[in-house]
């Protein structure tokens, strides 16, 4: 043998028994760790230890956790468990709220201010107080960061008085908010400002420095129950970058401290938050009596969320290695089928918290759909039943907009109006009296001579199955009465940066199947989204009356009043056929049997079901 | 090769997104924040002083802010990437030893039921889209026969430093059984899926190799002094056999990534494959483009191990030398 052949074979040989060495040493430790683990870690999924952890799994994932910016579903609901606000619905009601840092309230006569006791003893789960500077602090940062969720607060309040004061960036980075100095005080107290402290345990908000004007709002408490009206610890976010005007805290996003019940263990993008009882809550020692459930110390120890695809979560339910589990309602019979596991389809105003779908028809941007006649053929063209039955297998409801159903003034604000129905006649029939061609149900061509409906595209949101699906349906449909669209998908990200973007007659996407959920529950949410806010999703609706009776609605106290603002809201877009009012899906929770505690409520958006983990725990 | 990604990625980003500040601003983002979103990322300036900006960060090593999270972008790559890295080993472990073993069986059992059982396997799972067949796995390996987790790696609870980012090995470090047993169950089922979709080029080139190698000259010339069966199966075939399967197996790890995009995602795997995903749905291409250097870097790396390969299987080969 050559030397060389000799020397390559001696690195082979060398190569093969490193590889072999490092494959059987792998091995080794591998069946040595699994042969001295006589117990499960209490930290792998499903394997809570003496039931004081708990693993929920969903799908889609928090975008952030700073509570300034988060603006998803997944982010509200680990924020919710780590931050408090001041106050947070009482958990049985969606209009009733109970105290959370705040000990108590008032409304001024003209609602034009609200001022809020604050309880003491507060504490952040580093040991930081809470007081009314921390609180003015709080709700500044979310105004002066101005990120996209702080419009909901920017409807009342602003950083700007108007005149001589303006909070900036400078300003929250500087006061000292546990030890204020005079000049401190002085800035903080100053009574012509949206947000006035009034002493260290009191607090006030002026209304009349935001969008909406000098003008009470009948659903304020709503829009502080949002994340973005959560206290923050000044000091923790002073050694975490502090506060940028108009841009997030990168520091921030993975980085959370609360005054809440848990506190952030860990965040693994991608894959999983894990949270920790806080062990310092300061409602630890609170007597019964003065506990709500809004504020009661935990019961489990630990809480692991993971973000799954549905098929993935519903394997883990079946195995038991996830208690709780966050799927459409698509997935009804699957879930219900499943051994020890309770299944259940909550309340409308759930699925309407989640998502109220529609039509958007542009007439900016496609000239035939400024005939009144040409949106009316669509809404009779649109067989709702077969896209209830094909793609919800029953689960979801039509409704008539814009107020969602379940929520305040839906019943007072449709009634005597059903949602539309589908006929297709009728349907064929009216686009041939708007001039186009149209074909009956039995093949007779109507208005031959008419024009051919100009193609048009038909945008939906690739990434969600049951749009997708309905989609099609509905393509179907209206090409069988001669109306030809193209099917246009795009991913959620991109499809919600066209249906939210301010109309322009020169989008690419003049029709396509829109939704709207709550940003906070408040009817008047949904209704100034669909008749002042002139998105592109929003079919360009800019009426005037509307745009009043809304203004009118947000600002009364009056709920005959408010009825009366919403019910010719409803009346007249229902006769315009402003948006084709689709359908509501509905949600459903899915957990093994032995799991309660759960308190529903759709502004807590706690796996869009409920409203806190704190009084979630194994009735077994 | 770097220098061309990047422009490409520069000017797909450019064309795909053409308000990209309204995206980033997010839903209902008030005009003020998309101003300060276009304002931070020079979105407002000329094409060319946006290509100026994004090679200068490139250059510097500085990918910028995420604009969807504020973060520096380079510390989220560094978070992502070790568990991607892990992902890819673990599966390019499993696509050598059962992509070689199984070309080299198939080869040397040329037109048996062996043979065709072989072909059959790899061309079935290589032929399967990564969506399906990670949704296959899971369903089977998590929720009928529950042998493996569906998803994560495994860290969650586990109080493991993160040393070099990748999971398995920290937890090994720091003699972390428990954590070390977590992290091998996690990845058992992704690795072993993201291989078995991605292997079957190697089993078929090994295969062909043996083909051409087990009745050539030198073969022959081998037999006929005399070596032993074995020794020419080891040193005349195999060898000469894996020459072309280094070349196929380095192109092999650039595809693995491309299939932890997808992967990553079905398994809940926290890495840049999952990180990238979200970056194209959101159109975030100053990630993007971070994400498209690392998997570029990352075939570059692997095509540069199979070229300090080649020498140890065919000494007429050897390194720095013009030809």
């Amino acid at each position: 043998m050559r030397s060389s052949e000799r020397r390559a074979v001696g690195r082979t040989i060398t190569v093969t028994i490193l590889v072999i060495v490092l494959v059987v040493a792998a091995g080794a430790v591998y069946f040595a760790a699994r042969s001295t683990s006589s117990a499960p870690t209490s930290m792998t999924p499903g394997s809570p230890s003496a039931k004081t952890s708990l693993v929920l799994e969903e799908e889609d994932q928090p975008d952030t956790l700073d509570p300034a910016v988060t603006y998803v579903t997944p982010g509200w609901e680990v924020v919710d468990q780590v931050y408090q606000g001041l106050v947070t619905y009482n958990g049985t009601s969606i209009t009733a709220f109970e105290g959370v840092l705040a000990k108590s309230w008032t409304v001024s006569a003209d609602q034009m201010n609200y001022t809020f006791a604050l309880r003491n003893g507060v504490t952040f789960s580093n040991g930081d107080p809470f007081n009314a500077y921390v609180m003015w602090y709080s709700i500044y940062r979310t105004i002066v960061m101005a990120q996209a969720p702080y419009w909901i607060l920017n409807q009342n309040l602003a950083a700007w008085n108007g005149n001589t004061l303006n909070v900036t960036a400078d300003k929250l980075n500087s006061i000292n908010y546990f030890a204020p100095s005079a000049a401190n005080l002085t800035i903080m107290m100053n009574p012509h400002q949206s947000v006035q402290v009034v002493n260290d345990s009191a607090i006030r908000f002026n209304l009349g420095y935001g969008t909406n004007g000098m003008a009470p709002y009948s659903d304020f408490l709503a829009t502080l129950e949002t994340p973005m009206a959560m206290a923050v610890d000044p000091a923790f976010v002073a050694s975490h970058g502090g506060v940028t005007a108009g841009l997030p805290n990168g520091a921030m996003t993975t980085a959370m401290m609360g005054t809440g019940f848990y506190e952030l263990q860990s965040w693994v993008p991608g894959q999983s938050v894990s949270l920790i009882k806080n062990p310092g809550y300061w409602a630890d020692g609170l007597p019964q009596s003065e506990l709500n459930s809004a504020i009661s110390p935990a019961i489990l120890n630990n809480i692991i969320i993971y973000f799954k695809p549905s098929a993935a979560s519903i394997a883990d339910l079946q195995s038991g290695n996830a208690q709780m589990i966050f799927v459409p309602v698509t997935y009804y019979n699957v879930t219900k089928s499943i051994p020890g596991v309770t299944t259940a389809i909550l309340s409308p105003a759930f699925g309407s918290a989640e998502a109220v779908s529609y039509l958007y028809m542009d007439p900016q941007a496609f000239e035939p759909f400024n005939n009144t006649q040409v949106r009316e053929a669509i809404a009779y063209g649109i067989n709702y039943g077969v896209i209830i039955d094909n793609v919800f297998a029953g689960h979801a409801i039509q409704w008539v907009g814009p107020v969602p159903p379940g929520f305040q003034y839906y019943n007072e604000s449709t009634s005597g109006l059903n949602p539309y129905q589908y006929n297709a006649t009728k349907a064929a029939e009216l686009l041939a009296r708007a001039g186009y061609v149209s074909h009956l149900p039995s093949g007779t061509v109507l208005n031959p001579s008419g024009e051919v409906f100009p193609r048009v595209n038909f945008l939906y949101d690739s990434d969600s199955p049951t749009d997708s699906q309905a989609a099609q349906i509905i393509a179907t449909n209206l090409d069988a009465i001669g109306m030809s669209v193209t099917l246009t998908a795009l991913p959620y990200k991109t499809y919600s940066s066209v249906i939210f973007s301010p109309s322009t007659n020169t989008t690419s996407y003049p029709m396509g199947i829109g939704f709207y959920s709550e940003d906070y529950t408040a009817s008047i949410d949904y209704v100034y989204y669909f008749t002042s806010d002139n998105y592109i999703g929003t079919s360009n609706y800019a009426s005037a009356p509307a745009i009043s009776w809304t203004r009118n609605a947000s600002t009364s106290a009056n709920g005959a009043a408010v009825i009366s603002d919403f019910r010719n809201i409803t009346k007249t877009m229902y006769a315009n056929y402003t948006d084709i009012w689709l359908y509501v899906a509905g949600m459903m929770t899915v957990n093994q049997n032995e799991i309660a505690g759960m308190t529903p409520n759709p502004a807590g958006s706690a796996a869009g079901y409920f409203l806190y983990f704190n009084t979630v725990h194994y009735s077994s | 090769m770097l220098l061309g990604v990047a422009l490409i990625v520069f000017f797909i980003s450019h064309v795909l997104s053409p308000d990209p500040a309204l995206l980033w601003a997010g839903p209902r983002a008030r005009p003020e924040t998309i101003r300060a979103v276009a304002a931070a990322y020079h979105l407002n300036d000329p094409l060319p002083a946006q290509l100026y900006y994004y090679f200068q960060g490139l250059v510097t090593g500085n990918f910028g802010l995420d604009p969807q999270t504020g973060r520096p972008i380079m510390s989220e790559i560094l978070f992502y990437a070790p568990n991607t890295l892990e992902l890819v080993l673990a599966s390019m472990v499993i696509i050598i030893v059962l992509g070689v073993g199984l070309g080299y069986l198939s080869g040397m059992r040329f037109g048996t039921k062996v043979d065709s059982a072989i072909r059959l396997f790899y061309l079935t799972t290589w032929s399967t889209p990564y969506y399906l067949g990670a949704v296959v796995a899971i369903l089977a390996f998590a929720s009928y026969i529950p042998l493996f987790p569906s998803g994560g790696n495994g860290g969650v609870g586990f109080s493991v430093a993160p040393t070099t980012g990748v999971f398995v090995l920290d937890a090994l470090l720091q003699a972390n059984w428990l954590a070390v047993e977590s992290g091998i169950d996690h990845l058992i089922l992704p690795a072993t899926t993201l291989a078995l979709l991605s292997f079957g080029i190697v089993p078929r080139i090994m295969r062909s190799s043996i083909l051409d190698t087990r009745w050539s000259t030198h073969v022959k010339a081998a037999r006929a002094r005399g070596l032993g069966e074995g020794e020419v199966r080891r040193k005349h075939i195999l060898r000469n056999a894996l020459i072309d399967t280094t070349t196929v197996i380095a192109t092999t790890f650039g595809w693995l990534f491309s299939g932890t995009i997808i992967v990553e995602q079905i398994f809940a795997w926290p890495g840049i494959g999952q990180f990238s995903y979200s970056a194209i749905i959101s159109v975030n291409y100053p990630v993007l483009v971070a994400c498209v250097f690392v998997f570029t870097l990352g075939v570059i790396v692997a095509n540069f191990l199979a070229d300090i390969i080649y020498p140890l299987l065919d000494p007429r080969i050897t390194l720095g030398e013009g030809g």
